[in-house]
């Protein structure tokens, strides 16, 4: 008998990649996110309307410390690197915002269960919205980024394709969160409980970066083991932000290790979250 | 080579378990059912009798307890078996930021239907389903009936050889009944299997070849529908009959309502007419009404059911 599993067929995670854009743009999602990068690419047009020069140093606010700096080149890197760090931050937030009710809204009953009644497994159906999701915070990131990058490049006359490097690192650490966020959508069906674990883990992935600092005030062995253990388990959207800014600013930076336990830590959360919509009933 | 059913269940059965309290309810018990591939079957059963349950673990959306299904020889339970499965839930949401077109360009594309497919398919069914002029607006402003009629259209987009149909003309108006019940009607002699999960039984018994009654989430009865309606019975009218009378008339009727001493009876024997009148009259009633009639679906759901309301309670159970 012919029969073939759709899950494989080339027309199915297009499909759901177009549905995702299509809800986003619907709840002015979509709009949203690229309206509020669109004011901040405005911002910047704004604050360097000024003197080359002048418009980098004044940015920065690094008139005091410039001459330690020596050239501008230099000085232009460690700009790049701070604005860097800054559209990393707005970015990872605003997308994990936009981004939160997007799975919840799948699940709901009426629109799940034609969903499932298709021939696709439901791990494609799960992983399709959300290879939809980072599609969707790609292109906005890779707007804003290279929307800034054009405007600093076109204001100083120095074009730094390093500063590009954001686009990677932000769309990676969504992409970690985006595992957060799935799996509690999955789990508990509520938008604000996804936002709150993902912001909330970007904060504690801050605190527990300092753990050479905070291990030494520690008097306990196992609260020293305890907070080691957390820091390697949780994503370091701090380090990663910070390697990317070290990258951005000096060309050197350590970020492998902080990458490959993120990414470990984001793909069991994925497949957690993927074993739960498989086993749940809907 | 063909499969015989297109559906198969065995001892097909749901039970949901509370976490906390440490209940058990038993949605769907030990159901098994075989739906020939060509015909138009009905399932029926009161609200909450386990039907929507049933379909859902056809269709994987419900993990069964115990038990299989399968789909037109597939197990049911691979993405693979819904393939030539064509399914319009009870109380869909069909996404409201989408047209009409889009909606069924999406979900044609998880039926897996090429592009070029679907530029011909959705035209078709569009108007088939007689919402041409429409599919360029979106789907919130559609009416109840235009969003069942474009349910139907992609339930039957990917030319399914099994049609699952929940409730699909619940909370429509006549008309739209009317229209839905057309497009039906096109199906016939094209081999398509229709299956229709619904609780109004007049319309299953006019449109389906065969039914099967679920009841507290059990197989009450399965048959053929000319079958099971062509044994030919009596209804039977009296005054003045004591309360007491029915549990000596329920042996031999099918349907008892008494109250304030009218009597209404369904008898389905020359038989037990003849008792039931002899026992009125000696309980001092007056015979006021007699006539044959012909048994209708709805005699026999209510028999049905009546009959396993009288036996104990199935559906919960403490654990």
């Amino acid at each position: 008998m012919k029969s073939q599993d759709t899950s494989r067929h080339p027309s199915v995670l297009p499909a759901l990649i177009a549905d995702t854009f299509q809800e986003a743009s619907a709840r002015w999602l979509f709009w949203g996110l690229f309206g509020l990068s669109t004011l901040l690419i405005a911002f910047f047009l704004f604050i360097l309307k000024i003197d080359v020069v002048q418009g980098a140093v004044s940015l920065l606010g690094l008139q005091q410390t410039s001459h330690h700096i020596g050239d501008l080149e230099r000085l232009v890197r460690m700009s790049y690197g701070r604005v860097a760090i800054f559209l990393y931050i707005w970015g990872t937030f605003l997308a994990v915002f936009a981004s939160a009710g997007l799975i919840p809204s799948v699940l709901e009953p009426g629109r799940i269960g034609l969903l499932l009644s298709k021939p696709v497994s439901r791990t494609t159906l799960l992983l399709g919205r959300y290879l939809g999701n980072v599609l969707l915070v790609t292109a906005n990131i890779v707007y804003l980024i290279v929307s800034v990058w054009v405007i600093v490049g076109w204001k100083t006359g120095i074009w730094y394709p390093e500063f590009l490097l954001a686009i990677p690192f932000t769309v990676f650490v969504f992409a970690v969160l985006l595992s957060v966020v799935t799996f509690i959508g999955v789990a508990f069906e509520s938008a604000p409980v996804a936002v709150m674990a993902a912001v909330a883990l970007m904060l504690i992935s801050a605190i527990l970066a300092q753990k050479d600092k905070v291990v030494r005030l520690l008097d306990s062995e196992w609260s020293r083991d305890l907070w080691k253990g957390l820091y390697w388990i949780v994503p370091k959207v701090w380090e990663l932000g910070r390697a990317m800014m070290d990258l951005i600013g000096s060309r050197q930076g350590e970020w492998m290790t902080a990458a490959w336990t993120s990414a470990v830590f984001g793909l069991i959360v994925l497949a957690a979250a993927v074993r739960i919509f498989c086993k749940r009933d809907y | 080579m063909r499969p015989d059913f297109a559906i198969e269940t065995a001892g097909l059965t749901k039970i949901y378990r509370s976490r906390f309290r440490g209940r058990e309810i038993r949605a769907v018990s030990g159901i098994s059912l075989r739906v020939p591939e060509g015909i138009k079957f009905g399932l029926l059963g009161a609200n909450g009798a386990g039907k929507t349950t049933f379909v859902k673990m056809l269709l994987s959306a419900v993990h069964p307890t115990l038990g299989s299904a399968r789909l037109l020889g597939l197990d049911a339970e691979a993405p693979e078996a819904r393939r030539p499965v064509g399914y319009l839930p009870e109380n869909h949401r069909f996404p409201t930021y989408l047209t009409g077109q889009g909606m069924l360009r999406f979900y044609g594309a998880l039926s897996g239907l090429a592009p070029a497919e679907l530029r011909q398919r959705i035209p078709e069914m569009i108007e088939m389903v007689g919402l041409a002029g429409w599919e360029q607006v979106r789907i919130k402003k559609y009416s109840k009936g235009m969003l069942q009629r474009l349910g139907l259209a992609q339930a039957l987009l990917h030319r399914p050889r099994l049609l699952i149909l929940d409730e699909p003309t619940d909370g429509v108006d006549p008309l739209g009944r009317r229209q839905i019940r057309d497009v039906l009607n096109r199906l016939l002699g094209t081999g398509v299997t229709i299956f229709i999960n619904s609780h109004l039984l007049s319309e299953v018994e006019s449109f389906c070849d065969e039914v099967a009654i679920i009841d507290k989430g059990q197989l009450a009865l399965q048959g053929k529908v000319r079958e099971l309606i062509a044994g030919c019975g009596y209804s039977l009218t009296a005054r003045q009959v004591p309360e007491d009378m029915r549990s000596v008339l329920s042996p031999f009727c099918a349907v008892v309502e008494l109250s304030d001493g009218g009597l209404r009876a369904q008898l389905v024997s020359i038989e037990a007419l003849n008792q039931v009148i002899d026992l009125i009259r000696q309980g001092g009633g007056l015979i006021e009404n007699v006539q044959s009639s012909v048994t209708t679906l709805e005699d026999i759901f209510i028999r049905t059911t009546q009959r396993a309301a009288s036996t104990p309670e199935p559906a919960e159970v403490a654990s």
